[in-house]
């Protein structure tokens, strides 16, 4: 089955400077997270998805079709770019139905379309209302209803939650958490950890041009073997607890937890761990609390990873 | 105390002195636009007629040509003259944007958040497009001249001469300050480099038309103080005793000049403000 | 998939973009400062008729060379110029500045398409801009009691806004050029305008012929209207030679603008 985008030995660079560096990724359905640093090529590489520039070596496809002036693929894409630019003079409603015009559909089913997409985004109230007097919130919202109203197979969404207050950027994320379930393949690029990770688990993580890692959150953190897995634990008797498990290989480090009620353990194998600790609470006759693993998350990937 | 605090601590040094903080703004400005290859291409191409002249020195004075080329007073102001084009394409590339952009960005309010007044900021991007006029006037006017006067073998050239550094820089600064002004206010009323550009070269090129309309019209060159161009050759005729090419007179064209240049001055104070005053 | 192109979608596309861009380029401050620059035409012809009625100068001009000497200098020197220059280059570089090109691009829609698209839309807006100021110059200059000149120099007219026409197809597609492919177009089309074609026009012999003006002024039918013409006009390119090259010059920059803009990788500023 043809991957939906793929990239091969891709690269990038103006002048003297590499933005992508032979970069290799397969992205499929779902939703998929692409996050570095500033620097890192993010932007590069969004725009090489998009065919808004073209690689210096290797290529991009999508459906198995190069992107780079292939413009009947963007009847399968919507893309919401970054910048906050738009013809102001239009309204809302005016700025989709031309979008949706240059995909060629005829006036109803443009006036179907623009209305579906008012609706999802929330801004079918503000339609006949100038682009240049919506707020930023609006504005991002419009972005997204033009990325979205001829319904594409595949949506790249460039930090598609700025400008948005508490509430739009929970609905932004229901949206897109829908879109993969959709099955559509939706890459999202933020700087913001926590938003990609209410997003999704799927990570693509660049630094300086390259691809450190990519998949999921969870099966990217096992296998950083340098970086321990912290299990915090609050119980009864922390102290006892401690005695119990110092001695097991795995065990790199216990750390009480300054207030007393708990304590962190290092361990390279938390499965086994894991797998261990019932029965050891049983034993000793501890009462468990709470059990988290504080870095068992994108930002403790892209931590331990990038710096 | 073994351990020093290496924390932030206020300024206790000496401030420099206020009349220079103008060219803070002068030398970024023209650092920025120095780094720029295509404009450092077209002042090297603007210098053209200056090396030709050169030749042109050489040929009249070492070679001894003097039929081909006389060495007069006319010489330098031609050459200042035939300067005109280059320093209206270098004051738009310099200043179309000096103030569009700061008014885009909305940066006059960061401007004029620091210890500068307005006053330092116009002059300072003054500064920036007088420096560069200058370097395609002034400066390779009075090479010329030295030039011509070191290459003859005697006193000559500069006992009959010499009163014609005075006009090369006359003509020169109001070569530069017509220019300079204009582009300047153009700039300002606009947010936009392009917009700025479009109009100061509409102002510039429409009274070379108007003029030569009226000219066919009216029949007479004695309009020509409609046009900035011709007012500026006319006061150049007039400068270095040249018959002027046109019937108008000199203090016309001076008082017309010297109005646009007022109206740039009243132009870029009234629109340079730190605040927008909305009613 | 392989790219397929019809000409209705493809006519449907152009004119799709053309109205887009009509629309932003219509509703700007470009179009008042364009009207301002056509005002000042017609105001010129109000001056010209106003010398005429008055009998300001004692030989007078004929309108028919005073609306002659307003064409070739005001309207095709000058207004033509201005209008293709100004919104010609921003047919591209407008939308990179503003950063919509993005909009744009990530359409179904070949990038050539995109081009002749806002070329149509300059044209219109062109012919809006100047074709008014030249009618209403004609009749500014011609309206009089006794109307026999105004109708025996119909046919001059007639010519003029063909010509006119012509020199913004041109010099449309040129500036629509120097818009798609360089940073500083304004710039560089004000040299070629009144840098080089200005220049050229002095060279005796062939260079000449490497100007746009050449061309359009070898097929302008006012005769010696200005000494600074009349070296040009004693050296035209035959009518029939002169209107294909301008075609084919307009052709050419606008396949040429359509390549660049397929093939330039436009990176908008963030």
């Amino acid at each position: 089955m043809t991957a939906v985008l793929e990239g091969r030995s891709v690269s990038k660079w103006y002048g003297q400077v590499i933005a992508v560096n032979n970069v290799t990724f397969t992205l499929e359905q779902g939703v998929v997270g692409l996050l570095g640093p500033n620097g890192a090529g993010k932007s590069t590489l969004m725009k090489l998805i998009t065919g808004q520039l073209q690689p210096s070596q290797g290529e991009v496809t999508m459906f198995g079709e190069r992107i780079w002036n292939n413009y009947e693929l963007f009847h399968r894409i919507g893309f919401c770019p970054e910048q906050d630019s738009f013809y102001e003079r239009m309204t809302g409603a005016e700025f989709l139905a031309v979008m949706l015009q240059m995909h060629g559909y005829d006036d109803a089913e443009v006036a179907r379309r623009t209305d579906e997409a008012l609706e999802t985004v929330k801004l079918t109230e503000a339609r006949d209302k100038k682009i240049a007097a919506y707020s930023k919130g609006m504005r991002q919202r419009i972005k997204m209803a033009q990325a979205i109203a001829h319904d594409p197979e595949v949506l790249i969404l460039d930090e598609p939650l700025a400008g948005m207050d508490p509430v739009g950027r929970h609905e932004v994320i229901q949206m897109v958490r829908q879109w993969g379930r959709d099955r559509k393949c939706v890459i999202v690029s933020s700087h913001i950890l926590h938003e990609i990770e209410a997003m999704t688990s799927t990570i693509l993580l660049m630094h300086n041009g390259q691809v450190l890692a990519e998949g999921d959150v969870h099966q990217i953190r096992d296998l950083i073997d340098k970086h321990p897995h912290n299990i915090s634990i609050r119980c009864s008797v922390p102290r006892r607890l401690a005695e119990a498990i110092v001695g097991f290989p795995d065990v790199e480090s216990v750390k009480f937890h300054p207030e007393g009620d708990g304590l962190t353990v290092e361990s390279r194998k938390p499965d086994d761990f894991y797998g261990r600790l019932p029965g050891l609470m049983l034993d000793k006759e501890i009462e468990l609390e709470e059990i988290t693993s504080p870095d068992d998350n994108l930002q403790a990937v892209f931590h331990y990873l990038v710096k | 105390m073994p351990i020093h605090d290496l924390s932030y601590s206020h300024w206790t040094g000496e401030w420099t002195s206020h009349p220079y903080r103008w060219w803070v703004i002068t030398r970024q400005g023209i650092t920025m636009l120095a780094k720029k290859r295509g404009f450092l291409v077209l002042l090297f191409l603007s210098l053209i007629p200056f090396l030709v002249r050169c030749v042109m020195l050489y040929v009249a004075v070492v070679m001894g040509r003097i039929t081909l080329v006389k060495v007069d007073a006319k010489f330098f102001e031609a050459f200042l003259s035939q300067q005109l084009f280059a320093t209206f394409i270098i004051s738009i590339f310099a200043g179309a944007g000096l103030i569009a952009n700061d008014l885009k960005a909305n940066a006059l309010q960061i401007y004029f958040s620091k210890a500068i007044t307005r006053r330092d900021y116009l002059i300072g991007k003054l500064g920036i497009v007088v420096f560069f006029v200058t370097l395609s006037t002034l400066i390779p006017g009075l090479l010329l001249f030295f030039l011509a006067a070191a290459f003859h073998s005697s006193l000559e050239f500069l006992q009959e001469y010499s009163w014609v550094m005075l006009p090369i820089i006359g003509y020169s600064l109001i070569i530069i300050f017509t220019n300079a002004l204009i582009v300047l206010a153009m700039s300002a009323l606009n947010r936009s480099a392009r917009f700025a550009g479009i109009f100061f070269a509409a102002v510039v090129f429409f009274g070379q038309i108007l003029y030569s309309i009226l000219a066919v019209l009216l029949r007479t060159t004695s309009v020509s103080w409609v046009s900035i161009s011709h007012n500026l050759t006319q006061l150049g005729d007039v400068l270095f005793r040249s018959d002027p090419g046109y019937k108008t007179s000199p203090w016309i064209s001076a008082l017309v000049l010297l109005i646009w240049m007022l109206g740039s001055v009243w132009i870029i104070h009234s629109r340079v403000r730190a605040v927008e005053v909305v009613k | 998939m392989a790219q397929s192109f019809s000409l209705k979608k493809g006519w449907r596309d152009v004119k799709t973009i053309a109205f887009l861009t009509l629309d932003t380029l219509f509703w700007s401050k470009k179009t008042l400062f364009v009207c301002l620059l056509s005002l000042i035409v017609l105001g010129l012809a109000v001056v010209g008729r106003v010398v005429l009625s008055l009998n300001l100068v004692p030989t007078a001009l004929p309108s028919s060379q005073v609306f002659g000497t307003l064409m070739a200098t005001s309207v095709i020197r000058f207004l033509v110029i201005f209008v293709t220059l100004f919104y010609g280059t921003a047919l591209i570089s407008e939308e990179v500045e503003g950063k919509t090109l993005t909009y744009l691009f990530m359409r179904p829609i070949a990038k050539p398409t995109i081009m002749l698209g806002k070329y149509l839309a300059l044209t219109w807006i062109g012919a809006i801009m100047v074709l008014p100021t030249v009618f209403m110059s004609y009749m500014i200059l011609y309206l009089r009691a006794d109307m026999r000149p105004f109708f025996e120099d119909l046919g001059v007219l007639g010519r003029d806004i063909p010509i006119v026409l012509l020199a913004l197809l041109a010099y449309g597609s040129f500036f629509a050029l120097l818009g798609a492919w360089l940073k500083h177009s304004i710039l560089i089309g004000l040299i070629y305008a009144f840098g080089w074609e200005g220049f050229v026009a002095v060279l005796p012999g062939f260079t000449r012929k490497l100007t746009i003006t050449h061309y359009i002024q070898s097929i302008f039918p006012h005769g010696d209207t200005l000494s600074a013409l009349s070296m040009l006009v004693g050296q035209r390119t035959e009518t029939i030679e002169s209107i294909v090259t301008l075609v084919l010059l307009t052709a050419f920059f606008i396949l040429t603008a359509s390549l660049v803009l397929r093939e330039k990788e436009y990176v908008l500023e963030q």
